[in-house]
C-alpha cells in the first residue's frame, strides 16, 4: 500500500511538471493559430490571380514591388499573349504586360498597370528553409476565388536542394523546395511563404501520377534565392538564359566529384581545371554529389562568374569561372501541352460559360500598347530599351560637351605600380589602335583589324584593347555597334560590386560595360577578344570631369588567374590631334626594335 | 482510487504534449529518422516502379519494408542516408503482415542508425504524424529522403487490395490523411511528430469500399513479434513462399507462349482486343481468332489489356482455364492451358 502511494506521488511530480509546460503549449497553439491567421490577411493582397486576356485557364503569380512587378511561372505567362489580366484580393482586375521571361528556371516577370501602390510580399532567405518547416501557399488552384481572394494550403518542406529533370521540356527545376502543402492546376506561379510570411518560393511544379493532375502531396517551389539572382535580368525584358559549365563531372566510387572532360576554350580550361582532378565547391557550395553541381549551377544566369574550388597534384585552387549560354533560345520557346495549368473546361477549350472571370475584351489595352516591343533575343524590348536610356543617355549628355575628344588620340601617362621604375609609361589610345611606351615597360601594340592577344604586354594584359573599346564608346555613337543592350545587374568580380551591365557587340568583339548608380560613367568593362581567350578586364575610378573628356584617375587591370586587380595610376592625360601618324610610328618602330 | 486517475490524466497529457513539440526538436526529429530511412532500389515489372523504401531496425543493417514485387525481384540495392550503397538479402518474409525483413550486405565493422521498433510509440486519431520514404524518388544518394505530415485519421482494419491482390493484414492499421500512396512510399516510416516509431508505409492500394488509394501505415506494434520471429529464423526466405503478388504477363511473353499478340495499349483501359493470332500456337489450338475481344478469364473479368495481362500473370502454368471472348457480337468460350 504505502509502496502504491510512493508511486503514485512520483507520477504526480511529473505530471505537475509537465502540465507547466503543456499549459504554456496550448496556449502557444492558439497564438499559433491566431498569428497565421493574421500572417495571411498580411500576406494575401501580394498574391495575383493571372489569366490570359480572354478568360479561360490561369495561374498565380506574386507582386514583388510596389511598382506592380509580379513573378509568375513562365508555364503560365507563355499561354496567355504580350498582355494579360492580374485579379488581386481587393476584387479588382489590373493589367499587366511581359516584362522577362526565364524560360528554364519557369520564371517569367509581369508588371502589373494602373497604379504605383501595390502591395508587395517581402522575401525570406530561401537558403535557410529545412525539411519539416511549416509552410503556406497561396494561389487561385481550380480558378475557384471570383473574387480572387487567394486560396491558402498549408503544409510543410519535404525536402530542399531538390533536382527535378526537365520532363519532355527545357523546364528545370533545380535547387527546389519540395513540399506537402497542397498544389493543383492554378497554383502555378504563385508564391510559397514560411509560416511568419516570408516569400520563400514560387510554386510551379508537382509529381503528378495515378490520381490525374491534381495535388499528389510532393509539389516543388522554385527558390526565391534563384529567382533573385534573375530579377535584375528578368527586368531587363529579355529572354534569360541559364549557364553551363564547359566541363563534365562524375560521382566517382569514393564519393568525390571527378572531373570527367573541359573544354580547351572554356575558362575552367584556362584556370588549370582537368580531367581527373577533383572538383570541391562551386558557387561557394560544397559538392556532395554530381547533382548537387547541377542543383546549384541552375540557379545562375548565363554570363555569370561563379567561384569554384578544385584539388589537383599541386594542391587546391579557388578560380572563377563565366557560365556560357545553356539555351541560347532568340524567342520564347513554346511550353510542352501538358505542362500548361489549366481548370477542367470545356472539351472544345472555349472559355467557361460559368468562369466569372471571362472577359470580352481587346487583347491589347490601348493606352498600354506602347510599353510591348518585339524583339529578337527579347521578351519584351521595351523594358530594354527603358533602361539602356537610363544608363547611356546620361553618358551621352556628359560625352557630347566634349564631342571632339572621342576622334582624337588619348595620351595616358602612367605611373608603374612597381616603385623603382620611375619612368612613366605612355599610353596611346585611338579608336583603331593602341600602344604602350616607356622605359622598362613592357613596350606593345594592338591594332583593332588584328587583334591578337599575344600583342597584350604581359604585365598588365588586356590594357591596350580594354582602353581602345574605351575610347570607341567615347566615340559617342552607338550606330557603329552590331548590337547594344542592356543585360541587368551583375556581380562585378573581383570587387563584389552589384554593377548594371551594358553589352556591347563591337565586331567579333563581345563588350560588357559596368555602371554604378552613383557616376554615369562606367567604372569597368569586360572585352572577350575572341574565342579561346581570357577577357580584357578594367576597371576604372577617380573620373577627371574638368577636362574636354573625362579621364579615369587609375585604371585597374584585373588578372584572370589570380583574380588580382593592378592599379595604374595615370599621371597626364592628354589629346593629341594630329597624333594618330605619330602614335603608329612610333609604337610600331619600338614593337620591332 | 485518485492515484488512478491521476495516472489516466497524466497519460492523456504526455500524449498531448507530443503533438505541440516546438520547432528546434522537430528539425533535430526529422534528420535524425531520415538517417535511418534506405532507398531501395530493384527491378521494376510493367507499371509498377524499380524503387521503394525501407526503415533500418538495427545497427547491424536489418531493413524492414513491405513484401512486395520489389523484394520479389531478386536483386536489391539499398542506398543509406550517407549515400553509401550496398546490396541487400532477403531475411525472411511473412505474407500475414505484408512485410519482408532485409539484411544489408555489410563489413563487420559497418555500424547504421536505425528505428528501436521495440518501443513503439503509440497515437490515437486526430495526432499529427510524419511519413518519412523515397516517394517518387526524388532524392537520390545522400539526399535526405522526403518527409510529410498529417494526421490519423483513424485505427482500423482494412478491406483494401489492387486487383486480386488483397492487403492480409487481418488487425487494425493507421489510416492517415497524408497523402502516402505514392510510387516508392511503401515501407517508409511513419513516426509521431516527437520522432517515436508507429508503423511502416503501406503500398498503394485501393480501398474496397470505396476504390479510393488509401493511405495506411501497419502499426509496429502489430509488427514487432513478426519481426522478432523472422529474426530468430522461424520464418522461410522470400523465394520458398508462394508469391501472390505475381507480375502481369508481358506482351512478348503472351506472343511467344500463348500465341497472342494484342492490340498495343496506347491509352488505359485499351480494351483487350487480339490482334493477331500465331498459327501453331496453343491459342490458335484452342480457336482464337484474330478480331476476338476478351470479356473474361475464368469469372474475373477483363476490361482491358492491362487487367488480361495481371489476370493470367496470377494463373500457373500448366493450369486450364476458360477464356469468354466477344467475336463479332457473339459470346465465345474458349478453354486453354496455360502454357
Amino acid at each position: 500500500m504505502n509502496f502504491r502511494v510512493v508511486r503514485s506521488l512520483s507520477i504526480a511530480t511529473v505530471l505537475l511538471i509537465s502540465s507547466t509546460g503543456i499549459g504554456q503549449e496550448v496556449v502557444s497553439v492558439e497564438q499559433k493559430q491566431k498569428s497565421r491567421i493574421e500572417t495571411i490577411r498580411r500576406i494575401s493582397p501580394s498574391v495575383v490571380c493571372v489569366m490570359p486576356p480572354g478568360g479561360g485557364g490561369g495561374g498565380s503569380g506574386v507582386l514583388i514591388s510596389a511598382d506592380g512587378y509580379a513573378i509568375s511561372n513562365y508555364h503560365v505567362t507563355s499561354g496567355s499573349g504580350n498582355f494579360m489580366k492580374c485579379g488581386l484580393n481587393d476584387g479588382r482586375v489590373y493589367d499587366a504586360v511581359i516584362v522577362g521571361i526565364d524560360p528554364t528556371g519557369d520564371v517569367a516577370l509581369i508588371k502589373l498597370l494602373g497604379r504605383e501602390d501595390f502591395p508587395f510580399c517581402t522575401p525570406g532567405n530561401s537558403d535557410l528553409v529545412k525539411a519539416g518547416d511549416e509552410v503556406l501557399a497561396l494561389g487561385n488552384p481550380f480558378l475557384l476565388a471570383s473574387d480572387f481572394t487567394p486560396t491558402v494550403t498549408y503544409g510543410i518542406v519535404s525536402g530542399v536542394n531538390r533536382y527535378q529533370y526537365p520532363a519532355n521540356s527545357f523546364l528545370e527545376y533545380t535547387d527546389c523546395i519540395q513540399i506537402d502543402a497542397s498544389i493543383n492546376p492554378g497554383n502555378s506561379g504563385g508564391p510559397l511563404f514560411d509560416i511568419n510570411g516570408r516569400w520563400i518560393g514560387i510554386n510551379g511544379r508537382a509529381s503528378f501520377e495515378k490520381r490525374g493532375r491534381i495535388n499528389s502531396g510532393a509539389a516543388y517551389a522554385i527558390s526565391v534565392r534563384q529567382i533573385q539572382l534573375f530579377i535584375d535580368q528578368l527586368k531587363s525584358g529579355r529572354i534569360v538564359d541559364h549557364g553551363r559549365t564547359d566541363f563534365t563531372v562524375t560521382t566517382s566510387s569514393d564519393g568525390l566529384i571527378e572531373v570527367q572532360e573541359v573544354s580547351q576554350i572554356s575558362d575552367a580550361w584556362r584556370r588549370g581545371l582537368r580531367p581527373g582532378d577533383e572538383l570541391i565547391s562551386f558557387g561557394d557550395r560544397s559538392l556532395k554529389s554530381a547533382n548537387d553541381l547541377k542543383n546549384i549551377l541552375g540557379i545562375y544566369p548565363a554570363g555569370t562568374r561563379v567561384p569554384m574550388t578544385y584539388r589537383n597534384r599541386e594542391g587546391v585552387r579557388k578560380v572563377y569561372v563565366r557560365l556560357s549560354p545553356l539555351h541560347g533560345f532568340e524567342a520564347a520557346p513554346p511550353i510542352p501541352q501538358e505542362a500548361e495549368p489549366k481548370r477542367p473546361e470545356d472539351p472544345d477549350g472555349q472559355p467557361n460559360p460559368e468562369d466569372p472571370h471571362a472577359e470580352e475584351e481587346a487583347v491589347v489595352p490601348p493606352e498600354y500598347a506602347h510599353l510591348f516591343v518585339e524583339k529578337k533575343g527579347f521578351a519584351n524590348f521595351y523594358y530594354n530599351q527603358q533602361m539602356q536610356d537610363r544608363i547611356l543617355v546620361p553618358l551621352q549628355q556628359m560625352l557630347s560637351a566634349g564631342s571632339t575628344g572621342g576622334t582624337s588620340t588619348w595620351v595616358l601617362q602612367l605611373k608603374h605600380p612597381v616603385a623603382k621604375i620611375e619612368t612613366p609609361g605612355e599610353l596611346l589610345v585611338g579608336a583603331t589602335a593602341a600602344g604602350l611606351l616607356g622605359d622598362n615597360w613592357p613596350i606593345s601594340h594592338q591594332q583593332i583589324d588584328k587583334l591578337d592577344a599575344s600583342n597584350e604586354p604581359l604585365e598588365f594584359w588586356g590594357l591596350l584593347t580594354g582602353t581602345m573599346q574605351l575610347h570607341r564608346l567615347f566615340l559617342n555613337d552607338l550606330s557603329l555597334f552590331s548590337s547594344v543592350h542592356y543585360h541587368g545587374t551583375d556581380t562585378l568580380q573581383p570587387s563584389g560590386e552589384t554593377v548594371r551591365v551594358i553589352v556591347i557587340q563591337d565586331d567579333a568583339r563581345v563588350v560588357r560595360w559596368y555602371f554604378d548608380d552613383r557616376s554615369p560613367l562606367p567604372i569597368g568593362v569586360d572585352t572577350l577578344i575572341g574565342v579561346g581567350n581570357d577577357e580584357s578586364r578594367l576597371r576604372f575610378r577617380d573620373w577627371d570631369t574638368s577636362g574636354e573628356i573625362p579621364w579615369p584617375q587609375e585604371i585597374g587591370v584585373v588578372n584572370s588567374d589570380t583574380e588580382e586587380v593592378t592599379w595604374l595610376e595615370v599621371l597626364n592625360f592628354e589629346l593629341r590631334k594630329t597624333a594618330r601618324a605619330a602614335m603608329s610610328g612610333a609604337a610600331g618602330s619600338e614593337v620591332k626594335s | 482510487m485518485s492515484s488512478l486517475k491521476f495516472f489516466v490524466s497524466a497519460v492523456v497529457l504526455l500524449t498531448c504534449s507530443h503533438v505541440f513539440a516546438d520547432t528546434t526538436q522537430t528539425d533535430v526529429v526529422i534528420v535524425d529518422r531520415q538517417s535511418s530511412i534506405v532507398k531501395l532500389f530493384g527491378a521494376g515489372v510493367g507499371n509498377l516502379d524499380s524503387y521503394g523504401t525501407g526503415v533500418l531496425i538495427s545497427d547491424k543493417g536489418h531493413v524492414a519494408t513491405v513484401w512486395n514485387h520489389l523484394v520479389n525481384t531478386g536483386f536489391l540495392t539499398a542506398v543509406v542516408a550517407d549515400g553509401r550503397r550496398f546490396s541487400v538479402q532477403v531475411v525472411g518474409t511473412s505474407l500475414e503482415h505484408d512485410l519482408a525483413i532485409l539484411k544489408i550486405d555489410s563489413e563487420d565493422d559497418d555500424v547504421f542508425s536505425f528505428v528501436d521498433i521495440q518501443a513503439p510509440g503509440s497515437v490515437f486519431p486526430g495526432q499529427s504524424v510524419y511519413a518519412f520514404s523515397n516517394v517518387f524518388h526524388v532524392a537520390t544518394g545522400n539526399e535526405p529522403v522526403s518527409v510529410v505530415h498529417g494526421i490519423v485519421a483513424c485505427e482500423s482494419t482494412l478491406d483494401a487490395g489492387l486487383g486480386r491482390w488483397q492487403f492480409p493484414v487481418k488487425s487494425p492499421v493507421y489510416i492517415l490523411d497524408a497523402i502516402t500512396n505514392n510510387s516508392g512510399a511503401a515501407g517508409g516510416l511513419l513516426t509521431s511528430v516527437n520522432g517515436e516509431p508507429l508503423g511502416l508505409l503501406g503500398r498503394e492500394i485501393r480501398h474496397r469500399g470505396s476504390n479510393m488509394w488509401v493511405n495506411y501505415a501497419v502499426p509496429w506494434k502489430t509488427l514487432r513479434p513478426v519481426v522478432a520471429a523472422i529474426l530468430a529464423g522461424e520464418r522461410v526466405a522470400a523465394s520458398k513462399e508462394p508469391v501472390k503478388d505475381s507480375p502481369p504477363v508481358s506482351d512478348r511473353r503472351l506472343t511467344s507462349t500463348f500465341g497472342i499478340t494484342l492490340m498495343p495499349e496506347v491509352l488505359d483501359n485499351t480494351p483487350a482486343y487480339i490482334d493477331r493470332v500465331i498459327p501453331g500456337s496453343p491459342a490458335k489450338a484452342s480457336g482464337f481468332r484474330r478480331g476476338d475481344l476478351v470479356l473474361m478469364v475464368n469469372d474475373a473479368v477483363i476490361q482491358s489489356v492491362e487487367s488480361l495481362q495481371k489476370e493470367l500473370g496470377g494463373i500457373r502454368s500448366g493450369q486450364r482455364v476458360t477464356i469468354t471472348v466477344n467475336r463479332e457480337g457473339s459470346i465465345v468460350v474458349l478453354p486453354i492451358r496455360v502454357p
